[in-house]
């Protein structure tokens, strides 16, 4: 057998072969796909007709898609602050913790392992109007909640958001504290002697010293904020009136509900874009030297 | 030795092409049919359908296979050239871009065979026929009704409702007393709304001048449309007639609005057929007593007498990659022959699903049978065979002005947009449906 079919090369690939293969048939083959019926009017079933870029064009006058931009934008903006925020703070006041703290790791945790429909479910019943938390205070005499959030236009996205960032800020919590755990004691140890109080503690140490994996956090924010779909799907399906529709939920409604599949491809091509986008800009951060 | 060998390898062999020959002509055709899931009515289709078609003839053995979300399940089947026999579809609209990909059998000969036509109610039949030929056929029919608390009715000395101004003022005296007038949500469902849009459609603009949009002779944007919206938007909106406030009506479901109007939350339940077996259910659980009737007629341009919309629920047909479409004809056909056993399948399962739209008689039902629930099942046969019908979006509206008619009349009800802008992107989509050819089959009024 010739050498270079038994270097150490060459068997790495060959373990990478099936993977790659597999890669290549369900994602490749299918992104490229994608690419090319976003230049036709696929109903899904039928004949293809090239369309050139006339769905872009429609893309463009879509006054939901323009809606569901605007939202997924909102949407990243409160996922970058709220779930972070509290993430880290109680991250950091979990490392104050020294018994039963796997407790509580557990109880921010327990939402993200839930699957999405329980979560939905949960909050759907406390906002209901007859049998949740408005019920209760109308028994009370207090008109609060009477309405569900959920069905209200002006909150419906904010009310599907916080359901969301509740199962969500679990997970950073336990990232976050990963990352605390491995900065030194050391360094506290000398700003105690210091003076230092435990806010300056928190900005000028633990913070500098867990940015690789806050950045890293932050880019999986940004990333997943651009698919998000089944918590609206769920909980409102878009509405009322698309106030909570997003990019995503666009994308399906098009495609499996009116059967515009070419057009929702030019959906897909956008996110694809715009993902593409954040990852070339942190890769540039990166190359200035950035520590991202 | 050599020949005791050669006598047991001829009998082994006699035995294997016997036994090969004997599986390949006497084996039952197999026929799998995806059918939609419910699992309220699953077993009792399994028991009354599936097991008794095999249990009453042994030349076709059918398997039916219960799937979630047929329609997102059976497309990506039929588009990879497999797939099962027989299929079910939500609707004629999708029926109508398989036909035009080729992945449906045409039934035609079957029907021409079997005598389909004969069977059938005339505007059912109509409904799976696409360029001449049948391509499906309702294993449903429904239509929009409302019940009302008869109790509650005769307590207060309240009639039921005729016409517009009879409703304004019925709803009047339901709201001083505390109660909802109607009884509904969508939360579960968004496509709720559509059954309203069709309400006031066929009772305000009327069934004619739906026909004719429908059609194309008349614009979706003429003002009997447009005031139709308008009115729903009012009694939604300003009114709050459904479960007190359009907030509560997105946010109560199938069990919450049905239980409303059982516990007298709400005098009435405007709604399809399929509610027939939850309110006799809830009912039953209570003192009170109900009845039916069909919706009032709001405007004088509508007609005098009460019309049926006409609606399919669900769909059954033939893969045209199927190897076994005798046989599943053969089933078909079996479902389609006996009336006695097609009305008790529905009513074990409370007539609100296998209604199938034969030509029933009186002699053909159950005597034990609800009479309201006949009554029913008469008036409507009588009614649409004398013309007297609408139509429902769900069963004539192609797919893209079907999703806009329920998801665009919620930015309507938020004050987004006016009926008027509402009905002109109605227009564009027909528009566009229609120069596509993705219209479905509306039979001759």
């Amino acid at each position: 057998m010739p050498k270079f079919l038994t270097s150490i090369n060459a068997i790495s690939w060959y373990f990478l072969f099936p993977v790659i293969f597999i890669h290549f048939f369900v994602v490749m083959f299918p992104s490229v796909l994608s690419l090319l019926l976003c230049l036709t009017d696929w109903n899904g079933f039928g004949r293809i007709n090239y369309v050139g870029l006339e769905n872009f064009q429609e893309l463009f006058r879509d006054r939901v898609f323009k809606k569901a931009v605007k939202h997924n934008i909102i949407w990243t903006v409160m996922f970058l602050t709220i779930p972070v925020i509290v993430a880290l703070i109680i991250a950091y006041l979990l490392t104050g913790i020294k018994r039963g703290q796997l407790f509580y790791r557990l109880v921010y945790f327990f939402p993200y392992i839930l699957a999405s429909i329980v979560n939905c479910l949960i909050w759907r019943y406390i906002f209901h109007p007859r049998h949740g938390l408005g019920g209760w205070f109308e028994n009370q005499g207090i008109d609060f909640l009477a309405k569900s959030p959920f069905a209200m236009k002006e909150t419906a996205l904010y009310a599907v958001a916080w359901v969301d960032m509740w199962h969500f800020w679990g997970f950073l919590v336990i990232i976050y504290l990963t990352g605390m755990y491995q900065v030194d004691d050391s360094l506290y140890e000398a700003a105690d002697i210091e003076g230092a109080t435990k806010f300056q503690k928190f900005r000028y140490i633990t913070l500098p010293m867990i940015r690789p994996i806050f950045v890293l956090s932050l880019i999986i924010i940004i990333i997943w904020s651009v698919p998000t779909f089944d918590y609206v799907y769920i909980l409102t399906m878009g509405g009322p009136a698309y106030s909570s529709e997003v990019v995503a939920n666009h994308l399906y409604s098009q495609a499996f509900q009116r059967m515009n599949v070419g057009y929702a491809s030019t959906i897909g091509v956008m996110m694809f874009f715009y993902v593409g986008i954040i990852v070339g800009f942190f890769a540039i951060l990166r190359r200035m030297g950035w520590e991202v | 030795m050599e020949e005791m060998m050669n006598k047991i390898l001829n009998i082994f062999l006699t035995f294997i092409l016997t036994a090969f020959f004997a599986t390949s002509t006497f084996a039952a055709t197999k026929v799998v049919w995806w059918m939609e899931s419910s699992a309220d009515t699953d077993p009792t289709v399994q028991e009354m359908m599936c097991d008794a078609f095999n249990a009453e003839q042994d030349e076709v053995e059918l398997e039916c296979v219960f799937k979630e979300d047929i329609n997102d399940t059976i497309r990506p089947a039929l588009l990879s050239g497999s797939g099962p026999d027989m299929f079910d579809t939500p609707g004629a609209s999708y029926i109508k871009i398989y036909q035009d990909a080729g992945l449906v059998k045409s039934m035609q000969e079957y029907a021409d065979q079997y005598g389909w036509q004969d069977k059938l109610l005339g505007w059912a039949y109509n409904s799976g026929v696409f360029d001449g030929e049948l391509y499906s056929i309702p294993k449903n029919y429904e239509t929009m009704i409302y019940f009302y608390n008869k109790t509650l009715f005769e307590e207060n000395g309240w009639s039921t409702p005729n016409n517009l101004e009879e409703v304004e003022s019925l709803a009047a005296k339901i709201k001083a007393k505390g109660m909802n007038v109607y009884a509904y949500g969508s939360a579960g469902w968004q496509p709720t709304h559509e059954h309203l849009v069709g309400n006031y459609f066929n009772t305000y603009a009327g069934p004619d001048n739906v026909y004719k949009a429908l059609i194309g002779e008349k614009k979706w944007t003429d003002p009997e449309f447009v005031e139709a919206i308008e009115l729903l938007r009012k009694h939604m909106v300003d009114e709050g007639y459904w479960s007190g406030d359009l907030e509560t009506y997105y946010s109560l479901d199938w069990d919450d609005f049905n239980n409303e109007f059982a516990t007298r939350g709400s005098a009435m339940l405007m709604i399809g057929t399929w509610g027939f077996n939850v309110t006799a259910t809830n009912f039953g659980e209570t003192s009170d007593d109900w009845d039916w009737n069909p919706l009032p007629i709001l405007n004088s341009q509508a007609g005098n007498a009460p019309n049926y919309q006409l609606a399919t629920g669900g769909t059954m047909s033939i893969n045209a990659a199927s190897k076994n479409a005798d046989g599943a004809a053969k089933v078909i056909d079996w479902i389609l022959s006996d009336k006695e056993r097609a009305l008790k399948v529905t009513g074990s399962l409370g007539y609100g699903a296998w209604l199938l739209p034969l030509k029933y008689t009186d002699a053909d039902f159950d005597p034990n049978i609800d009479p309201r629930q006949k009554r029913f099942l008469t008036e409507f046969a009588e009614a649409s065979d004398s013309g007297n019908y609408g139509y429902t979006t769900w069963t004539f509206y192609p797919n893209d002005p079907g999703v806009h008619i329920w998801k665009d009349m919620e930015v309507v009800w938020a004050g987004d947009i006016t009926p008027l802008e509402f009905m002109e992107e109605s227009q564009r989509l027909w528009d566009q449906a229609r120069a596509d050819d993705a219209l479905v089959p509306v039979g001759k009024r």
